[in-house]
């Protein structure tokens, strides 16, 4: 039999995953956001313009309608910077850390040993400034899988490497 | 009797009758329009015909039948350890099932099967979210056979990967299962009277409306004369019309439950069978279902304050699934145990019996917050529009302090018995206002965990918690944060440093 012992955890001296210094996005993946989201305001703004040339009823209000798609359009690009800035990322040795959220600060910890597999995925935009996007898939459905945008091409590739081998390992 | 799976083999014969049967549901269903139209119009068609008609589709359906029923064959093959199963007229399927992936084989009756006394096997898998490898009728002594060879390849396993237990798994004898937990009538009548009145209520509406409309769609609503009803509601006053309108509806939820808890679980019973839980029960449809320990992920405990009187409760099972939609299917229910019961089953569950551990209370201002979304908001809005759109709302105002009323107390109950129990090796999550409800699960079957806080709650040291299972999530709001994260990094040394399989 091998040596055992049981010793008492020190709680307090327990690695803290609050204090992990977290790495922020790619600052390439706010271009990207940008254009992802002007794809849609300009989609908007075309439909919306159209309607107002075309219908009669649409003229006369056509001028509050400008200034709500201005104002819903500034509101979202805040939100949207705010999301960009508040999404980080670390690696620690045995799980992987996810911050992200508008209001509300969410973190998520993964622990490696309960990864089931990991993906890489490129988006059109995202593959013209060379970013990829990790997928990191658990048994706990859909709530509980990560996805980490705005991760350059190489270094996401080496992620999905080094997830993959403490996968395996576990095996 | 040792029967052999090894080559391909039929339905009980007598099965063509439940094929014939299961054929004709189909093909009813597929042409329920055209028949319904015939029948309607029977005056101006020859009463030959329809007559001929008929005939020929039982024919037609007796032969489909009898064709389903040879080219139907399973087995098992023992060289790549599959379960194999071909049907199929036309197109042919042949569904090849890995014995190792089998989650559960179900065995159960409905009325037909019953009826011959044959039963149907279906073999459950972690992959698809419908059933694979659905045996439609097979007799019962060739149903455990098969049952127990699909299962049995599981202990084979771990048998040869673990060589000293190999004697041991030998001596022991598979004896037939004999039930160590029934559930007796009494306790399926308490729960009947004491669970369940939403449901209920939402049953009967929805039954009534269906009625209401399905008589609007042939022409007939003038069944129900909306002027005699009203006639007969006016000549009593308002009070006593509510007051019987409540006492029948309660009456009708009374009865609907009690048969409906019966009917669905009678005579259940669990049994140890080789580390898992065999569970069957129902009246006319019999259901048999297989639990394994280690794919337990949620075990929820319900009480209400009459259950606790009459010391019955309800227990919800959460099992590992792959998506979303299967996860209703894989709930499984216990209903009408006691305590001393509740305490058996969850040391077959768990090995031990769960502790209370450290409790965590969450903090005044989840309180704060439920009342303002669900009352203060509603409220103003009902104000609002009764001063400025129009007052005839105010007419209602009794409804309005009524529900005031009513969602206070709610939150008032649901906060004093919102709590978190955290021991060594569970957690417990006990929450609602009426229905108290103990959520535990395994610290080690935990998948993932997120914690989150508003940024106005970041100097107040208040956050929440997510624990993500395979069975589903499991959630506290509001809680001390400095506390959460002192035991999410526990957790997460406990889970990181263990190398037993999740699952």
């Amino acid at each position: 039999m091998e040596e055992f012992t049981n010793e008492v955890i020190d709680t307090k001296q327990l690695p803290r995953y609050e204090e992990v210094q977290l790495t922020p996005l790619h600052p390439k993946y706010w271009k990207v956001a940008l254009i992802n989201f002007s794809i849609v305001f300009v989609i908007i703004g075309i439909a919306l313009t159209l309607l107002w040339f075309n219908k009669e009823e649409f003229s006369d209000i056509g001028l509050y309608f400008a200034i709500t798609y201005f104002i819903v359009l500034l509101f979202s690009l805040f939100i949207n910077r705010i999301a960009f800035k508040k999404k980080a990322y670390a690696f620690r040795n045995h799980d992987v850390i996810y911050r992200s959220g508008i209001i509300s600060t969410n973190t998520m910890v993964i622990p490696y040993n309960r990864v089931q597999h990991v993906a890489l995925h490129e988006g059109f935009v995202s593959r013209i400034f060379g970013l990829a996007k990790v997928e990191i898939f658990t048994a706990g459905g859909s709530s509980s899988d990560l996805e980490i945008p705005g991760i350059e091409k190489e270094e996401a590739e080496n992620i999905k490497q080094l997830l993959m081998g403490k996968i395996q390992k576990q095996l | 009797m040792e029967t052999n799976f090894n080559q391909p083999q039929r339905q009980s014969s007598i099965g063509i009758l439940v094929m014939f049967v299961d054929s004709l549901q189909k093909f009813a269903r597929a042409f329920w329009p055209i028949i319904l139209v015939s029948l309607f119009k029977v005056d101006n068609l020859s009463k030959l015909y329809v007559f001929l008609a008929i005939i020929g589709a039982i024919v037609v359906v007796g032969v489909i039948a009898y064709l389903r029923y040879l080219n139907f064959t399973f087995y098992i093959d023992d060289v790549n350890d599959e379960f194999i199963v071909n049907d199929g007229v036309i197109n042919k399927t042949k569904t090849t099932i890995q014995l190792n992936k089998i989650q559960q084989v179900n065995i159960h009756q409905n009325l037909i099967q019953r009826l011959i006394g044959v039963y149907a096997l279906s073999v459950d898998t972690a992959g698809s979210d419908k059933k694979e490898g659905n045996i439609k009728a097979i007799s019962h002594p060739l149903a455990l056979a098969l049952k127990s060879k699909l299962l049995d390849n599981e202990n084979l396993k771990t048998v040869v990967s673990d060589e000293n237990t190999v004697e041991v798994q030998e001596t022991i004898p598979t004896s037939e299962t004999h039930p160590f937990l029934k559930i007796k009538l009494t306790s399926l009548f308490k729960i009947g009277i004491t669970s369940n009145y939403v449901k209920s209520i939402g049953l009967i509406l929805t039954f009534f409306f269906t009625i209401i409309e399905n008589l609007h769609q042939i022409g007939k609503e003038d069944v129900i004369d909306e002027d005699k009803i009203e006639t007969a509601i006016s000549n009593y006053p308002a009070i006593y019309a509510i007051l019987v309108f409540v006492v029948v509806m309660f009456t009708i939820i009374f009865l609907i439950n009690i048969v409906r808890t019966i009917v669905k679980y009678f005579n259940f019973s669990i049994a140890k069978q080789k580390g898992s839980l065999l569970l069957s029960y129902g009246l006319i449809n019999t259901e048999s279902t297989i639990l394994k320990p280690e794919k337990v992920q949620i075990v929820n405990i319900s009480r209400n304050y009459f259950q606790k009187k009459l010391n019955v409760l309800e227990i919800k099972i959460k099992q590992a699934t792959s998506d979303e939609k299967k996860q209703k299917k894989n709930l499984i229910e216990i209903p009408g145990c006691n305590s001393q019961e509740r305490d058996e089953i969850l040391k077959l569950l768990f090995n031990q019996l769960p502790e209370r551990g450290v409790m965590m209370r969450p903090n005044f201002r989840k309180l704060v917050f439920s009342i303002f979304l669900t009352i203060i908001l509603p409220l103003t809005g009902f104000f609002i529009f009764g001063t400025k759109v129009d007052a005839i709302v105010f007419q209602y105002s009794h409804f309005a302090v009524f529900y005031t009323v009513f969602l206070l107390l709610i939150h008032l109950f649901g906060f004093r018995n919102y709590r978190l129990f955290v021991s060594d090796n569970h957690i417990i999550k006990q929450s609602g206002a009426w229905d108290v409800d103990n959520e535990i699960i395994e610290i080690k079957k935990i998948q993932a965990i997120t914690t989150s806080q508003l940024f106005w709650h970041k100097n107040l040291n208040i956050g929440s918690l997510t624990l993500h299972t395979a069975g589903g999530n499991l959630s506290f709001y509001l809680g001390e944060y400095n506390t959460i994260k002192e035991y999410v990094n526990l957790w997460l040394y406990e889970i990181e440093t263990s190398d037993s399989n999740w699952i």
